[in-house]
């Protein structure tokens, strides 16, 4: 018995740092932001304790930030895993093992510059002097992306896609390759073994990889700011500003628990949509 | 003569500087079971892989049913295969698997067909009942049977086998063998096995291709490979023989069960070709055999295997007992020293 | 800034980089996300170049001066850290609301900063600035500033700012592109909702973009009541899918001809114009914004020698005439006056008609705070 209580207590070690971590940085600020929802804003701005649901009543006011977050995010992460998935196939199945990790890193590659630089590019890209004036040339006249939905979708992807690549290219890169000869010698075309083989195999990596940008976007506020220029506006620019510029916290902190709760929702129904698509067993390793 | 249902013409498959298979002129006759055996990296995988479509030769022409198919993909071959580790599909249910090469036909069959043939061919690998269930949930001799269902469903000119039983353990190894065997007789269909196991080679076989080196050593019925082996690699290859050096890079291979023992030189049988005196090394009693390791000093070391049966006429020895070995002329063959 | 047709330029691109390193767009935010700033922070303590001078030997370490958008002479903050061996971390912002809103949150780690006038007695009453202590700041004369744009920065008697420099909030728009003379808020926000459209840009900030929107309607810039600000609300409201952005740091979407017209100060339209003679700047016919901006030392911060040292280093009229010349904006100072070029003085974007002048307002102490202001500049932006 001396070993079993011993081994108790190293678990409880081993367990403690990821404990503190979600206790003091997790549980209690979601706490604290729960107390301060119902609260009021105080006259200078900030927080002053009340009990009102009026916080709650008013969200409606933040409707089209809603509205967009929950299109353009979905849209956002559904594109990224559309442009990435040919990528992690490449590089999984078609290219020669030794120069993978070199090109994995190729993809990673421009998370060693600033996010903020990056997007400073494609203000610029975007911008009536970038992209829209060579299109112009072919004929396309008087295109303009940037501050509208489609540069933030751009965006998206381009930063994003190297989140995406990886967690796919692992579940294509462990998928057992005699499946695919099997499925051929069964008859099955390419692309019908594509359909019918290799993408249901890779959703545990597409549902990761989706589940990552997914979460980042819904919380995103760089990437609207700077290529939806203030008019593609998301919940995460609507919290920037309650907190930082009308400096109305309790108002801030019910839009942050309505965020909160709509993923929580949306990921539930998500992963159950998932796992109910792919073998139980499998999906749980990923 | 039968019909020839896959046939290789000069067939040779290198991968960048290796030779893997090599003017390969294998004929598979209709309804025959057929085994390819050797040793890994002999070529007998790749030579399979030709037949499926995987890999296409880089020289010579690969006919099926008097069709050439060199060049066409393995998605248009009627054939199919039975892979190492069955590689069954982990996201699909068992009726799924087996009803996943009639899905892909077209026009493909109602569902009512499917569900029928897929009953038929769980039956037939005695499962049946299981088609809801998930690949996991299968014992490894089970999922074997799974995979062999899911071939046979489709009817295939040849059913390819690739080690099929290697992941196996020893006991479900023998009864896979017998249920094979079975099953070829029931259904009809031509079977090509590639295995490295003699044994299983030999058992299930109607007749064995040996390969080496990319190359065809011998083909024949087990019984042809084991009385007339053409060269020491078969004869060492198929069963086990011991080999006396002979003139001219030649030996003398004698199989161990051929060989008579005795206690004095008086007692072996008449009519033995070789007699030698020697000493019992070492002894290993097998139940229904003993076999003896015998030192002599004319011809060195080698093994006998005495039957239970012979005893009474033989004896038994100790380990440093004398003893007397001898052969048959017949039962001593002279072959090229590979 | 080069001027360019056609695509972009390797020297845009440069100008751009150029400008995020000079802070127009935070440089706090960008150490933060890449972890440069404690790299920096641990570089700067280990080089020995980086080590005060003898003459300094007081002062060492980092100021973090929080500032707006092209609103200072890289130049100068070059030289004071020459001099100094005190680094210089810039960050810039669009709003007082949002310097407040930081303020408010604490922990700024701010040791300079750039308030607006009507900004300085709300963050008196929150305790959130320190009073000044004029003796350390040996070259500030409150003799020789124009006392109607310092005034604000002394309360009860105690000075607890010290004014940078003046402007007005009008509009600025490209006649190359443009075709119209607008001269009033009334012009600036049809023509949004009309020939415009896609091309404009207001400031993510309440105080302008609500103010001239009241303007419109002829109420007072500084106006709380409920009724004209709901007026106001429904024309931005009614503009925004006509602008192009909302933003404060205006000048590269003007530059690059995305944007045609945009609500601008004083300095960027001096700054625009240089380059670009096509820019023209109004004062709107009637009325607008008229302000100061200030130097404070916000409470609590670390290096707090180091932060009078800046602010008298910026004054020195020597130096604050070189600012003058880098943002142009004017100076409240009238040695530094006298130091500037005549053409800066005679110039009608920094010293606009009398009659331009007289409608125009300061802004209102009031409108920072007010809630129904801060909602509806954010109702705007979320719409």
């Amino acid at each position: 018995m001396q070993d079993y209580r011993h081994s108790r207590w190293i678990t409880a070690a081993l367990l403690a740092p990821a404990g503190v971590f979600f206790v003091f940085l997790l549980i209690l600020p979601l706490v604290v932001v729960l107390v301060y929802s119902f609260g009021a804003r105080a006259p200078a701005g900030g927080y002053e304790a009340a009990f009102t649901f009026d916080n709650y009543l008013n969200l409606p006011a933040r409707g089209k930030a809603f509205f967009n977050t929950l299109t353009l995010a979905p849209l956002g992460t559904l594109l990224t895993a559309i442009a990435a998935f040919p990528v992690a196939y490449i590089l999984a199945l078609k290219t020669d093992p030794k120069w993978r990790v070199t090109l994995l890193v190729l993809i990673m590659a421009p998370f060693w510059t600033s996010q903020l630089l990056r997007y400073y590019a494609w203000i610029m890209l975007l911008g009536s002097k970038g992209i829209p004036s060579w299109l112009a040339y072919i004929g396309i006249a008087d295109l303009r992306i940037i501050n509208t939905p489609t540069a933030v979708l751009i965006g998206a992807v381009y930063g994003f896609l190297p989140l995406m690549v990886p967690p796919i290219y692992v579940s294509l890169e462990k998928l057992d390759k005699r499946l695919l000869e099997a499925s051929a010698d069964l008859g099955a075309t390419p692309l019908r073994t594509f359909f019918q083989v290799t993408l249901p195999l890779a959703l545990p990596g597409v549902a990761t990889g989706s589940m990552l940008v997914f979460i980042l976007l819904m919380g995103d506020y760089i990437l609207p700011q700077y290529l939806g220029g203030g008019k593609v506006f998301f919940i995460g620019n609507a919290l920037v500003d309650l907190f930082l510029q009308s400096r109305n916290w309790p108002y801030g902190a019910a839009v942050s628990v309505a965020l909160v709760l709509i993923m929580f929702l949306t990921i539930s129904l998500y992963m159950r949509f998932i796992l109910s698509r792919t073998d139980k067993r499998r999906a749980a390793l990923v | 003569m039968k019909q020839v249902v896959i046939e290789f013409r000069k067939v040779s498959k290198r991968f960048g500087d290796i030779a893997a298979v090599i003017d390969n002129n294998l004929a598979v006759e209709q309804g025959e079971f057929l085994s390819i055996l050797g040793p890994s990296g002999c070529g007998k995988t790749t030579s399979l892989r030709m037949m499926a479509g995987f890999e296409q030769p880089t020289s010579g022409e690969v006919f099926i049913r008097g069709e050439k198919v060199t060049g066409v993909p393995a998605y248009r071959r009627p054939v199919n295969m039975v892979f190492q580790h069955y590689a069954l599909f982990p996201h699909l249910s068992i009726a799924d698997n087996v009803s996943y090469g009639l899905r892909q036909r077209s026009p493909r069959p109602s569902a009512g067909e499917i569900t029928k043939s897929v009953d038929e061919a769980l039956d037939m690998v005695r499962l049946g009942g299981f088609g809801k269930r998930r690949t996991y949930e299968l014992s490894g001799g089970q999922q074997q049977r799974v995979a062999l269902a899911r071939a046979l469903i489709n009817r295939p000119a040849v059913l390819l086998l690739d080690e099929p039983l290697a992941a196996l353990d020893r006991k479900l190894r023998r009864e896979m063998q017998v249920e094979l065997q079975n099953l070829q007789r029931t259904v009809g269909i031509t079977f090509l096995l590639v295995t490295h196991d003699q044994e299983e080679a030999l058992s299930m076989s109607d007749r064995v291709c040996v390969m080496r080196e990319g190359r065809v050593v011998q083909t024949g019925s087990p019984r042809d490979l084991y009385d007339t082996p053409i060269n020491r690699y078969v004869a060492e290859f198929v069963g086990k023989s011991n080999f006396f050096s002979a003139a001219s890079g030649n030996v003398t291979s004698v199989r161990p069960e051929l060989i008579d023992i005795a206690a004095r030189r008086k007692d072996l049988p008449q009519g033995l070709a070789i007699r030698t005196d020697g000493r019992v090394l070492n002894r290993i009693f097998l139940g229904e055999q003993t076999e003896y390791r015998i030192a002599s000093d004319e011809l060195g070391e080698f093994t006998v295997v005495a039957p239970r049966k012979a005893e009474h006429l033989s004896g038994t020895f100790n380990i440093g007992d004398s003893i007397s070995a001898g052969w048959r002329p017949e039962h001593a063959r002279l072959l090229p020293d590979n | 800034m080069t001027k360019v047709t056609g695509h972009i330029s390797a020297e845009e691109f440069l100008a751009q980089l150029r400008r995020y390193q000079k802070g127009s767009i935070s440089r706090r935010q960008f150490l933060g996300v890449t972890g440069l700033g404690l790299a920096t922070a641990v570089l700067s303590s280990a080089v020995p170049g980086f080590r005060p001078r003898k003459a300094h030997a007081a002062l060492s370490g980092t100021v973090n001066f929080t500032t707006w958008p092209s609103y200072f002479a890289q130049e100068n903050l070059d030289n004071f850290t020459k001099e100094t061996g005190v680094k210089i971390n810039v960050a810039v912002f669009g709003s007082n609301e949002e310097m407040l809103a930081k303020l408010q949150a604490g922990s700024t780690g701010w040791d300079v900063f750039v308030p607006t006038n009507y900004a300085i007695s709300t963050y008196k009453e929150l305790g959130l600035i320190e009073e000044l202590d004029l003796k350390r700041l040996p070259n500030y004369d409150a003799s020789t500033q124009e006392q109607r744009f310092t005034a604000e920065g002394v309360i009860d008697g105690k000075t607890y700012a010290v004014p940078k420099d003046w402007g007005t909030t009008g509009f600025v728009y490209n006649n190359k592109n443009i075709t119209q003379n607008p001269t009033s808020w009334k012009e600036f926000f049809d023509l949004t909702q009309g020939p415009w459209t896609g091309r404009v840009m207001v400031h993510d900030y309440q105080l302008t973009t609500i103010g001239n929107a009241l303007k419109y309607h002829g109420f007072s810039f500084n106006s709380n009541d409920e009724k004209e600000l709901a007026e106001a609300e429904k024309l931005l409201i009614a503009c925004k899918p006509h602008l192009f952005g909302i933003n404060s740091d205006y000048k590269p979407s003007l530059i690059s001809g995305d944007a045609w017209a945009s609500v601008c100060w004083t300095g960027d339209a001096t700054q625009l114009q240089r380059d670009m003679p096509e820019m023209k700047y109004v004062l709107a016919k009637e009325g607008g914004e008229i302000w100061s901006d200030f130097y404070a030392i916000p409470k609590g911060g670390q290096n707090v020698d180091a932060a009078y040292a800046l602010i008298d280093y910026l004054l020195t009229p020597e130096i604050n005439a070189k600012e003058v010349q880098a943002h142009g904006y004017p100076s409240t100072d009238s040695r530094t006056n006298k130091l500037v070029p005549k053409e800066m003085l005679e110039n009608p974007i920094l010293y606009p008609a009398a009659e331009l002048l007289s409608p125009l307002e300061f802004g209102a102490a009031a409108t920072l705070t007010n809630p129904l202001r801060a909602e509806i500049m954010a109702r705007f932006k979320a719409a």
